[in-house]
């Protein structure tokens, strides 16, 4: 390279290539092993709801019995796949944000593959009969500092890069990234220290666990998402953020929130009377934060349409921001102490909740993040379009029937609760798990293919190509993908 | 914004709800004080429930198979729902000896337990009070375990819980040919001439902890929120 022609934007391009280059293994190790686990826990899913209208099926076997089938399915998708998805898009995110290459692939390579152990081990304790009967905690007691340890030797690195960036401006993503860094590990040790080294009353663990639930969603998978969000929609519309006090505005009342929310899943149970009441008020008030940073990436996005029918990772994020925005609904109208807490606190619209949280918000987005994030690393394009459509078109109608369906048999279930003067009878919520079961089988057939597309990019089989591969096809070429260009014709490595 | 302010202010805004609703609230209710018991006749009238032993073991069978995924074990006041206006939930409405015995849960109910099993669906009923209501309604005159162990076995099995979606949990259960006498565990299942069916480890602690579960002990005054009116009150 000649300093004559090198100009500041390739030296940009060459930072960021190498960057990529850098992270490549990280972050497609993350993503494919997490795909894996989320096919694996829906695929677990459809087995719990199938099972939920037949019990009769595969009665047999004790591994696949409902009741360690159904948390197996729910600590896979938390701890298989949204974790892992969530550091591949810190890893990265933190990386480029901070212009730092990472110099710790083989400790954070090696920590994931401990990482995936201990999800795995944890797994095969729940379907054996060994969990601990405590909700989104089953994983047996040895899993937990064996993931926390895992979980530090992976992120130190975007800490550290984050520290010794050259100065510059702290992006809003690294807020949201930075936190939810912090966010985990707190709740983490938090609630698994108190409920498996100090016992203490009962009840209190019980409502402990549920603030860690609620913290899990609120404090690691909605920042992550919106960390994500915040980068994508200025970076792929090339505007800029449609408004900075807002984005302040949704980060610290998040901040504010969160941490009190959860603990309504114990109203009149024996805890302190303030705790479930200051729960529901806090999961209500949570409307505020996430409509705020909704509405924040929502315009950013919308302010270029075109770009946004065109771009996969913009429509998979448009489809999470505005299951975040329903998500905001439904905490409101879920958790009134008055009328609908007594009716959702034990029902199926506590898990019509969870999944709209973490596949209809957390997972879209990080597909989204996904399709703008593996061919930077892999230097490939996505090779079918078509593949791209399908997995968005069926996970977005899948997780509305789920989550919608949950949420509203939910609400008819506990109606039918409410109703003491009728004799107690397993309520008929038989078209609802049908309809779950059904849907649960369409995001699984979509997700197959997102994990083989995933395998195959990361073995560099993608096309060479230069032009991303977008959902609409272009105009005047016989290619959908317009002209095939060697990938390696543009960018950094023609300024050698 | 400094990395140090950010910090900071992450710590405050977390801190303060860690420690109001998880760290003080934990450390308080560790110390609970004791609860009088009066319905107990010996010297120390201490009120804690019987947990060891096969109970505690059943309650870990309980935790491992999931049963609280679809069952709960809270019966709250009236202000949080309606549990307690049904007949058998909170306790027996009638009960022949004490008269209506309901009362909601209350955190001594769940003392000498790993982690109360307060439960995140109600696929199925209330188990608050799933001993007394065997004993005093399902299996009234028969065993109350046999009853048990027969629903374990097949819930289905029973005509009036057909519609049950109470998956079978057959794995706890051993079929085993006769040699001899049968066993006078034997459940009255029809499993083929010659054969037997007895409960196994598990089904035996899961069917002692569920007849453990027998929440309408009296309480005390100081907690007896619903206290019989006396004859002469209206």
């Amino acid at each position: 390279m000649s300093s004559v022609t090198s100009t500041t934007s390739d030296q940009d391009a060459l930072l960021r290539a190498g960057i990529d280059r850098s992270l490549r293994h990280p972050v497609m190790f993350f993503l494919t092993s997490g795909a894996a686990w989320l096919a694996v826990s829906i695929f677990l899913g459809v087995i719990a709801s199938a099972k939920s209208h037949s019990p009769d099926w595969l009665s047999g076997c004790p591994w696949l019995s409902y009741g360690r089938v159904f948390p197996a399915h729910i600590n896979a998708l938390v701890y298989g796949w949204g974790m892992q998805a969530g550091f591949a898009v810190i890893i990265w995110l933190m990386a480029r944000l901070s212009r730092k290459e990472c110099t710790a692939v083989g400790t954070i390579l090696t920590a994931g593959h401990v990482w995936n152990l201990g999800v795995s081990l944890g797994i095969i304790g729940i379907l054996s009969g060994n969990g601990t009967g405590m909700p989104w905690m089953e994983f047996p007691a040895f899993a937990w500092p064996v993931l926390l340890l895992s979980y530090f030797a992976i992120l130190i690195w975007s800490f550290i890069q984050f520290r010794v960036r050259p100065e510059g401006h702290v992006y809003i993503s690294q807020w949201y990234l930075l936190a939810a860094m912090i966010w985990f590990p707190w709740v983490f040790i938090t609630a698994n220290t108190l409920l498996h080294c100090l016992p203490g009353h009962p009840v209190m663990g019980a409502a402990i666990n549920a603030w860690y639930r609620s913290a899990m969603i609120f404090l690691f998978f909605t920042p992550v998402a919106l960390g994500a969000a915040y980068y994508l929609a200025p970076k792929v519309t090339g505007r800029p953020v449609f408004s900075y006090s807002l984005a302040k505005l949704g980060f610290w009342s998040l901040a504010g929130i969160a941490p009190w929310a959860g603990m309504q899943k114990l109203a009149g149970a024996p805890v302190p009377f303030f705790l479930p009441y200051l729960g529901a008020a806090a999961t209500a008030l949570l409307f505020i934060p996430t409509c705020a940073a909704a509405v924040n990436t929502l315009r950013t996005m919308l302010s270029c349409p075109e770009t946004l029918a065109a771009s996969p990772s913009l429509r998979f994020t448009t489809a999470g921001i505005v299951g975040l925005i329903v998500l905001a609904i439904s905490s409101v109208f879920l958790n009134l102490p008055g009328s609908t807490l007594r009716m959702t606190q034990f029902t199926l619209s506590g898990y019509g909740f969870d999944m709209l949280a973490l596949y209809g918000v957390f997972s879209l987005i990080m597909f989204g993040a996904t399709y703008f994030i593996v061919p930077r690393v892999t230097r490939r394009e996505w090779l079918s379009r078509r593949l791209i459509k399908m997995h968005f078109l069926f996970s977005v109608y899948g997780v509305i029937f789920v989550a919608l369906v949950a949420l509203f048999g939910g609400l008819m279930q506990g109606m039918g609760q409410e109703a003491w003067q009728q004799p107690w009878s397993p309520v008929a919520a038989r078209p609802y798990a049908v309809t779950i079961t059904f849907s649960w089988s369409l995001i699984l057939f979509s997700n197959i293919f997102f994990f083989l597309h995933l395998t195959l990019m990361w073995l560099r089989l993608g096309r060479r190509s230069s032009h991303p591969t977008l959902l609409v096809p272009s105009h005047g070429s016989g290619s959908p993908h317009g002209e095939e260009g060697d990938i390696d014709n543009v960018g950094p490595a023609h300024a050698h | 914004m400094s990395l140090r302010t950010f910090i900071l202010g992450l710590t405050a805004s977390f801190g303060a709800a860690w420690l109001a609703m998880v760290v003080i609230p934990y450390l308080k209710m560790r110390d609970l004080a004791p609860l009088a018991d009066p319905a107990a006749k010996s010297a120390t009238p201490v009120f804690f429930p019987k947990r060891t032993g096969r109970i505690a073991d059943g309650a870990m069978v309980y935790a491992e198979n999931g049963c609280y995924l679809c069952h709960t074990q809270v019966v709250r006041p009236t202000y949080a729902g309606n549990d307690l206006y049904r007949p058998d939930w909170g306790g027996l409405k009638n009960d022949p000896d004490r008269g209506d015995t309901r009362r909601e849960t209350n955190a001594f109910d769940f003392l000498g337990e790993k982690f109360a099993q307060i439960g995140v669906n109600r696929m199925g009923p209330d188990l608050s009070n799933l001993g007394r209501r065997v004993e005093a309604d399902y299996a009234a005159g028969s065993d109350p375990s046999e009853w048990l162990y027969v629903h374990l076995y097949d819930p289905t099995a029973n005509p009036k819980l057909w519609n049950s979606k109470c998956p079978p949990n057959r794995f706890m259960f051993e079929k085993r040919e006769i040699k001899g006498s049968p066993s006078d565990d034997a459940l009255p299942v029809d499993v083929g001439a010659g054969f037997e069916l007895v409960p196994g480890s598990d089904a035996r602690a899961l069917v002692s902890y569920l007849l453990s579960l027998k929440k309408d002990h009296p309480v005390p005054a100081a907690l007896d929120f619903a206290p019989k009116k006396k004859d002469g009150d209206s």
